[in-house]
This record gives structure tokens, sequence and C-alpha cells, in this order.
């Protein structure tokens, strides 16, 4: 394999929105800024095609609503603490008009276009905006500040002696190491995916968000010894039955039976400043509908004016959805005339990677953005936390010496023996019969709500059997996997990055001994008050999983 | 399998290779129509379908994903 030595104040692993982001600021700073990107900035992360819903505080437009904005149903849901909501409330409008000042259309018709996810009374606190380009202008602007971006280069180690000293990468296409020796880190590797089953079995790619965000960040960052939370928790999107995109929101119609009748009052009628939100509120009910014998939910949008079924097509392709406008075009397919059923798709989890309002983590020099780093939730989360650990970073870098690769030597040989290992075996595992033997131990062992037969049950007894049987899965994987050419090779290490968030799931998940909203376990069916506002902090010591509870501000 | 590529219209420019976040491409050359490595990847986000300069590209969507309506 070839050897390349790369040298960077700044690196940002994953050239996603955060990344991107965070490349800009710190390079403005005056850093030297690298981007790794396993695919292309131009098109790559779950923003790929775009985003249309940007969650933002305006104050010229909203600053009467200020009380009601603070009492937000969406807010409580989408930031994770008191100093994480001031920060979006001094940035969040900030960033919104950076991007429109970019060429990324923040307004429509010339205005802020606030709609979407709320019923009628609730603030709106989500401007529409035409996000189907927001990755080109975001690569041109890191481009013009100097940035270096290697597209087709995966990061798969973090390399840390006390504080961050580089990172490893693979040239996904070519037989090619990187070595990083960077100053200072930014993780921008989007969502945990393929951990649990998507919609489809054994088709791994069909998900709503990006397939390629394997919660790489959260690995490399909790193998170093960075400091997780969340991990016990899962999210699962809904969306067109079997067809899985993200862009709940922006679908326009009204939930209904087979027999026509609206369910649920969220809403009854259609309105396009607010969505059909019953899948927000109460996703349970499209299972739950099935399996009382009620049959399938359905998304219908009889009764629309023309306006506003052009102005939700509108929407969707800036969400990312042309594949979907283009099939429903070929085939036919119009809501108005022939509701869609829909479903909710398989969870997506794994924890972040815990930050601050710096988008600091826990370890020096290593900063996270965006997906794989929760503070303030969604697009605006990657735009602030990437802006924001993009001068974080360039501010350590300008204090720090050019760090020594002296004492990591080690751990780099011992890397280059994993991939020559998966590269030259014979024969072995794919990547895919590791990946596909994840999904079904996390499935039937660390169950999640909704889920049918074993699925359905989470217990200590369950949660400690999955993650025996995961260990040893991990060992095996480690010991066995093939790749026949960098590809593969890509899929292998994202294989080993989602063991390691499988074992982390298992000991959240036994750790909250309790049920809570959708948290449900089926040995602790109470809530624990004393678990009311504190978070779950998961880290490793001594190649051991350590976990603690922390108090949240509220 | 997505994508599909008309081979009249391609001209060989190598943006949809370039671009394609899945890298469904893989092991396209230069200048050549580009081979479909791996379809099963594709995330149908359309990426090669709207950046195509002479709209070669379109997605088949694949059976197990086919919308289901009323």
């Amino acid at each position: 394999m070839k050897e390349e030595m790369v040298e960077a104040d700044v690196l940002c692993i994953g050239g996603g929105v955060a990344g991107l982001m965070g490349a800009i600021r710190a390079s403005e700073l005056g850093a030297k800024v690298v981007v790794a990107e396993k695919g292309n900035t131009l098109r790559s992360g779950s923003g790929a095609t775009g985003n249309d819903h940007f969650m933002c505080y305006i104050p010229e437009v909203q600053e009467k609503e200020l009380d009601r904005i603070l009492r937000s149903r969406y807010l409580s849901w989408r930031i994770r603490s008191r100093d994480f909501l001031n920060l979006w409330l001094e940035k969040s409008g900030e960033m919104a008009k950076l991007w429109d000042s970019w060429g990324i259309p923040m307004k429509y018709n010339g205005q802020y276009e606030f709609s979407g996810h709320a019923i009628p009374g609730e603030p709106l606190v989500l401007i529409h905006y035409a996000g189907q380009d927001q990755k080109i202008i975001l690569t041109k602007k890191a481009l013009s500040k100097g940035v270096k971006i290697l597209n087709r280069v995966a990061g798969f180690e973090l390399l840390r002696d006390g504080s961050i000293v580089g990172a490893l990468g693979i040239d996904t296409r070519e037989d090619r190491l990187i070595i990083f020796r960077a100053k200072s880190i930014i993780l921008g590797t989007g969502i945990a995916q393929r951990l649990y089953p998507g919609p489809t079995p054994g088709w791994l790619f069909n998900l709503a968000f990006a397939p390629t965000c394997t919660g790489d960040g959260q690995s490399l960052a909790f193998r170093i010894g960075a400091e997780l939370i969340g991990a016990e928790r899962v999210h699962r999107h809904r969306g067109p039955k079997y067809f899985a995109r993200c862009g709940q929101a922006t679908w326009l119609g009204v939930y209904k039976d087979a027999d026509s009748n609206p369910i649920g009052p969220w809403p009854t009628k259609i309105d396009r400043r607010y969505s059909p939100i019953l899948t927000e509120l109460a996703p349970e009910v499209i299972e739950e509908y099935a399996k009382s014998g009620k049959g399938p939910v359905y998304l219908d949008s009889a009764g629309i004016s023309d306006e506003d079924y052009e102005y939700m097509k509108h929407w969707l392709r800036n969400e990312g959805n042309a594949g979907i406008l283009n099939y429903m075009d070929e085939e036919g397919i119009d809501t108005r005339k022939r509701p869609i059923e829909a479903m909710r798709y398989g969870p997506i989890g794994g924890g972040t990677i815990r930050i601050n309002v710096k988008s600091e983590t826990s370890v020096n020099g290593l900063y996270a953005a965006g997906d794989n780093g929760y503070g303030i939730g969604e697009m605006p989360g990657a735009a602030t936390h990437g802006w924001i650990a993009g001068e974080s970073a360039a501010n350590y870098a300008k204090e720090t010496e050019s760090p020594s690769m002296k004492r990591v030597e080690g751990t780099i040989e011992e890397k280059k023996r994993l991939l020559q290992e998966i590269q030259t075996r014979e024969a072995g595992a794919s990547w895919q019969e590791v990946n596909i033997a994840i999904q079904q131990l996390m499935a039937d062992y660390a169950g999640y709500a909704g889920g049918v037969g074993a699925g359905s049950v989470r217990s200590q007894i369950m949660l400690m059997t999955g993650l025996t049987y995961l260990r040893r899965l991990k060992e095996k994987a480690y010991n066995t996997m093939v790749a026949r050419n960098q590809h593969e090779l890509m899929h292998c290490l994202e294989a080993l990055n989602l063991l390691d968030l499988g074992e982390l799931v298992f000991t959240a998940t036994n750790e909250r001994k309790e049920t809570r909203g959708p948290f449900i376990r089926s040995d602790y069916p109470f809530t624990d008050p004393a678990l009311n506002n504190k978070e779950l902090i998961l880290k490793k010591e001594d190649d051991k999983v350590v976990t603690r509870w922390e108090e949240i501000r509220r | 399998m997505p994508p599909v590529i008309d081979k009249e219209k391609c001209t060989g420019c190598g943006i949809c290779v370039d671009i394609c976040g899945q890298d469904v491409f893989f092991g396209s050359k230069d200048g050549e129509l580009p081979v479909i490595s791996y379809p099963e990847e594709c995330w149908h986000c359309a990426a090669c379908v709207i950046d195509c300069p002479t709209q070669a590209v379109r997605l088949r969507i694949p059976l197990p994903m086919m919308m289901l309506y009323k």
C-alpha cells in the first residue's frame, strides 16, 4: 500500500455541511485546513441533493413571538439543553443570512417562509429554504478560502497522544494510506445508519439518511476515549412505505385510514404552513393501526389546490427528493388521487459525541459538529456547530505546536497490519455478511418499540446475551473479513465501526433501567423520576465502557 | 437497477462518476461510458440525474422500493 503524509492545522473528517462549514471558518481564521471526504463534497452526506427546512430564530421577524418560541415543542426535541438554546437564539439566524449571502436561497418570494413541523397554534420555528445545491455552493466557498479537499478519502482512525496528533485514512479508489499529522480534528461524519435493518431486509442502502453515514465519527472518537451520549436512544424516521427518504414534514396532505377517514387531529385539512405531523407527534400510530387490524395508514392530498401541490413538489425537490418525484411522475403516482402508504423506517442510533457550545469534545484538539455531535439538532446544528468548531479548532491550532507522531507509530503499524490482512486474505467474510449479522443481532437483542417478535423485547437478559454474541461477531469480523478492492475495504472499516457502536447501544440500553416515552424496557416498565433531565454519558477506559449520568440544564 | 445511462446521450464527461456519494460507478474510466459496479448501493438521491449535463441518466427504482398506493 502506498503511503502519503498530509499535514494540517485543522483536519475535517467528513465533508458534509458541518465539515465544510468548519473548514470555511477555520480557513478564514488563517488555519491550514484539509477536508477528508469518503464521497465527493459536491454531493456527499445526508444533505447531498438538498434539504428544505432550517430551524432558526430571526429576531426582526420573530421577536414578538420569543416567549412562545422558547416554549416550542419542536425546539425542546431538537435542542439538547439551555446553553445550546441560547446558542441557537444567538447564531441560527446569522447562519441563515450567511448562507443566503453565499447563494443558498433562504427566502421564498423575497421573504422568510416560516412553515412546517407544527400544528395550528404552535409557533413556527423553521424556514423553508431551497437547499438542492447547498453542497455545491459550500464546496465552492471552501475552495475559494483555500481549503484543500481530499475526496474519496475515508478517515478510519484517530491518533492521540494525550491530545490529537493526527488520523489515518484510506483512499477509497486506489491502494493508498494517508497519514494525517494534524493539530486538531473536526468530526462531521453524520448520523449512524446501517446498525439496525432498514425497511427492506438485506437491502442495506434503502435508508432515509445517506447510507454512507455509518457513525464513523462516533466510533473513531469513542475508540480514543472521547465521551458519547444518548447511545440508548434510537430514532425512527417516517415516510413513504419502502422508499426510505426524509421529508415527512414537506408532504402536504392528511393521514387517513383505508376508508379515507382522517386519523387524529393533526391536521384534518391541508394548510401549507402546517405539515401533516401525525407521524411526528404519534409515530407509533402507523404500526398500531396495522397491529389492531385497522389496516394501513395513507398520506392523502385530496382537495389540495394546484398551487399548494406545486408548492409541495418544489420543496420536496429541494429536500433531496428529486429521485422520488421523478419516479412518481414516471409511474403516474399523484397523491391527490392515489394516497400513498406511510411507514416507520428502521431505527437509527449509536449515540452522538458529547460536545459543548464551543463544539469541543472531551479530548483536547477534537471537535464534532453536525449529526455526529448533538447540541442543536438538524441543519442549523450542522451549520452552527460546524462554524463554531472551525473557530475553536483554528484558535486551538494557533496555540499548538506541530505534533510529534513518535508515540503513535505503534498504532499506525497495527492499523496497517489490519488493512493488509483484510486486503490479502484468500477467503473470508464479506463486509455485507458482517453488516447483516450486526443488524440482526441489534434488531433481535436491542430491539425497539414497535418491533415485532423478539425485536420488541428489551430486557437485561436479552441485552447482555446480544452483547456477548456481538462481541463474538466482532472477533470473527476482525479475523476473517476480506476486501477485494478499496471500495470494499472502506465498507469493511465501516462495519468494524458499527460493531463498536453496537456494543455502546447494548451497554447504554441496559444502563437505562426504565421506560421513558419511546424508550421501552420490557423489564422496567415504569419511568424512573431520578433520571428526569439526565443524560447517559459513555466513555472507554482501560478497554471497558464506563457510564455515568449527568444533569441536563433545561 | 439504478442508475441507467443512455449510451446515445452520454458523452463520457465523468461528472456522475466524480460526484456519486456512494461511488456506485467505482471502477469507471475517464472518457468512457460509466460502469455501474454497485447498483445496490444507490441511495436514489438523484445527484447523477440532476448534474448530468446531457440528461443521459435516469434512475430505475428497484422493485422492493416500489411505492405503495391505494
